[in-house]
């Protein structure tokens, strides 16, 4: 997927115009949070669950050396041809080639952000092969042309109606009415219940690698991917190093945990665990199987403080809490990840540069610290790239002449506390008749979407010193 | 190109790891002690696993005996497609029903498209997530559990396990023996998808319904309490 990620203000200014969208945005970012929270209360111990994955994941890429080699030597074992990509481009190539090898026509695809990342689709395409996603919200954006709006739902910027006019486009189907969700559902199934059957590849992503066994775990509820991992002669997994677990047990207790954050159930209707091709005497299953984990940076994360994203079970946690994201919307990030995870996995897996805005598209709330079921340091994570931007000297100069300045005056208390009483004053004077300003110098970025409320009194530290004393 | 990669990309992971023998590793691993499991939403495994299939939107039906079921499978057939046609795997737990009883004629083998419904020998069921877990290969086409519009399961309450740390402690002697299933698929639900305005619909690729048929002495006042345990939950949620 190409990065757009330095034309984020923009389109963060367009999304935030669109009121309709905004509207389900909203929608989406109340309802979410309240499954996720009801499944963690009915669980009772998921903190404790929570340290459990952490340390599991922690040790599992602290050993990654022992692991992938033991993966790798199990999934061979099971029959399965596993291959090393560095770059996207490579990835891409390889699994052209597997195709070509088989004189392959059509391929059914499964969600898989790691195809989002190299653009798989389009490398396939331009190969000469016909591509479909099977993933109800994948097949949505890949007929309308867009990309996800989320990486678990990636298409639910779009509205019913929307969905209803695309379908009607692009099915020759005829008349009919196509009026309720079931309708929609129904017709995507019978025209990609022809893909599967004539695909020649299937190709899948994989949410845990098993050291101990060389399996690989798949997590759906459409079952689309299971449809993709069985019924094409040849089965591509496309995945990344740090899906790797030690055991069965731990992808089992990982998915516990994904399942509960993404969409508040015990277990989602399809999990399944792959070991490699069919076996002699078996009726169905795929014919041979390959494994293709690309690295594209990830081993420069494993080697660096940003580490801990490895951690990240793509469960979209941190996304449906996020206020920036819900405001702004998935697209504005400009790449296949957004929200919280997105602006730090973006500039690590492409360019801080290219991607500055991103670790700024952040109020500093917290709340997707505190939510991600990885326990991911995500607010310190974010701080710390924009730190490196200040290093790096990418921030603006005009932030940095501020920044030293807050710097310089943070460590003079009494002088901050001095110059702030004093401007909070003047404010408070200023601004007593109507309440707030519609326009103040240096805070224009402000006042040009809303007023700035003036001051009813002091600042808090004489607030605070004024109840102590009265409490004396 | 690939193996160059393959060397490139190991050397960056070892140069990144901790280097610890595999035996310092394993014994790290074995001292993080087990993950939490969910709590049973019933101290009785069985009235567990049937509020938790409840609670996944499958339907539930108890067998006295072989006969019974083979009629409830006719039943269902019947009032769903007016038909008394199914497709079984070749288990031999399936191969043995006394299909008469029911007036079922099974073909058996995987689903072919357009072949409405299949039957699926369950070989375990997860109380913790109220799944029916199947091990495919020749007796058990994994398409059969996939491709029909209902997918009807037969499970036999004496394979119910508490938790999916039990379900590994099942399958690892297996494993470990060499003869590694291709598949294991844990399935907890009709096929859905809630893609669409966040609608939840059944039947988004597989099944619609997905219906557990329960032998081995499971009760009619289990599955009473089991669906009372689901409609306090409705309650509760508001729904
Ligand atoms: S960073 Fe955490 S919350 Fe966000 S997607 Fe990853 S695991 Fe989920």
């Amino acid at each position: 997927m190409e990065l757009q990620s330095q034309h984020f203000r923009e389109k963060a200014a367009d999304a935030l115009a669109d009121s309709a969208a905004v509207a389900q945005r909203d929608k989406i970012a109340q309802f979410t949070p309240i499954i996720r929270d009801a499944a963690m209360q009915e669980f009772g111990s998921f903190e404790a669950l929570r340290k459990h994955i952490k340390r599991i994941r922690q040790h599992s890429l602290d050993n990654l050396d022992y692991y992938l080699a033991r993966f790798e030597l199990e999934a061979t074992n099971n029959g399965n041809q596993v291959h090393y990509a560095d770059t996207p481009d490579e990835m891409n190539s390889i699994v052209l080639d597997i195709c070509q090898q088989h004189g392959a026509h059509r391929v059914a695809k499964g969600k898989s952000m790691v195809t989002e990342e190299t653009a798989l689709n389009d490398y396939l395409q331009r190969g000469g092969l016909e591509v479909v996603e099977t993933d109800l919200g994948e097949y949505i954006i890949q007929q309308a042309g867009e990309t996800p709006s989320h990486i678990v739902a990636p298409a639910l910027h779009k509205s019913k109606q929307e969905i209803r006019e695309l379908f009607l486009e692009k099915h020759a189907l005829g008349e009919r009415a196509l009026e309720t969700t079931e309708d929609l559902v129904d017709e995507a199934r019978s025209v990609l219940r022809e893909t599967f059957l004539k695909a020649d590849v299937g190709i899948i992503g994989s949410n845990a690698l098993i050291a101990e066994n060389g399996y690989s775990m798949l997590v759906t509820n459409e079952g689309n991917g299971d449809l993709c991992a069985n019924l094409p002669s040849v089965l591509i997994i496309c995945t990344t190093l740090d899906r790797i677990l030690p055991r069965g047990e731990d992808a089992t207790a990982m998915q516990r945990l994904l399942a509960r954050s993404t969409t508040g159930q015990a277990q989602t209707s399809y999990t399944s665990f792959y070991s490699g091709p069919r076996r002699e005497g078996e009726l169905d299953g795929p014919l041979e199987t390959h494994i293709v984990l690309l690295d594209n940076q990830r081993t420069d994360i494993l080697a660096s403080d940003y580490k801990e994203m490895l951690q990240c079970i793509r469960c979209g946690t941190c996304l449906n809490h996020c206020p920036v994201f819900a405001a702004t919307g998935g697209h504005s990030y400009g790449w296949v990840y957004s929200g919280p995870m997105g602006s730090i996995l973006t500039p690590l897996l492409t360019s801080l540069e290219t991607s500055e805005a991103l670790p700024n598209a952040c109020t500093s709330c917290g709340r997707c610290g505190e939510v991600c079921p990885a326990d991911i340091p995500l607010p310190d994570l974010l701080r710390d790239l924009r730190h490196e931007q200040y290093q790096q000297k990418m921030t603006a100069p005009r932030w940095r002449v501020g920044l030293k300045l807050h710097a310089w005056l943070a460590v003079r208390p009494s002088l901050y506390q001095f110059l702030t009483a004093m401007l909070t004053t003047v404010l408070h004077r200023l601004g007593r008749k109507k309440g707030s300003f519609s326009q103040l110098p240096f805070a224009a970025g402000w006042t040009s979407v809303r007023d700035f409320p003036a001051p009813q009194s002091g600042t808090f530290m004489q607030q605070y010193k004024a109840r102590t004393k009265a409490d004396e | 190109m690939s193996s160059e990669s393959r060397s490139r990309i190991m050397a960056k992971v070892r140069g990144a790891s901790r280097g610890q023998g595999a035996a310092a590793i394993e014994s790290e691993l074995a001292g993080m002690g087990v993950a939490p499991t969910a709590p049973l939403p019933h101290e009785d495994t069985c009235i567990a696993f049937m509020a938790n299939v409840l609670r996944n939107h499958g339907t539930l039906d108890i067998a006295g005996n072989r006969s019974e079921a083979v009629k409830l499978i006719g039943q269902y057939i019947y009032q769903h497609f007016r038909s008394h046609r199914l497709v079984a795997g070749n288990d031999p737990h399936l191969a043995a029903m006394p299909w008469r009883d029911g007036g079922v004629l099974p073909r058996f083998g995987e689903v072919e498209p357009g072949e409405p419904v299949a039957l699926s020998y369950a070989q375990w069921g997860v109380a913790e997530t109220g799944a029916t877990v199947f091990l495919t290969g020749k007796s058990n086409p994994s398409r059969n559990n996939l491709l029909p519009e209902r997918h009807l399961v037969l499970l036999d309450v004496n394979n119910l396990l508490p938790d999916l740390e039990s379900l590994w402690r099942q399958i690892e002697p297996t494993i470990e023996a060499g003869s590694r299933p291709r598949g294991i698929q844990c399935i907890a639900g009709p096929s859905s998808t809630a893609d669409i305005e966040a609608q939840l619909v059944h039947g988004a690729h597989g099944p619609r319904g997905w219906h557990i048929i329960l032998t081995g002495g499971a009760t009619h006042e289990q599955l009473q309490t089991a669906r009372a345990i689901v409609a306090c939950d409705d309650t509760l949620g508001g729904s």
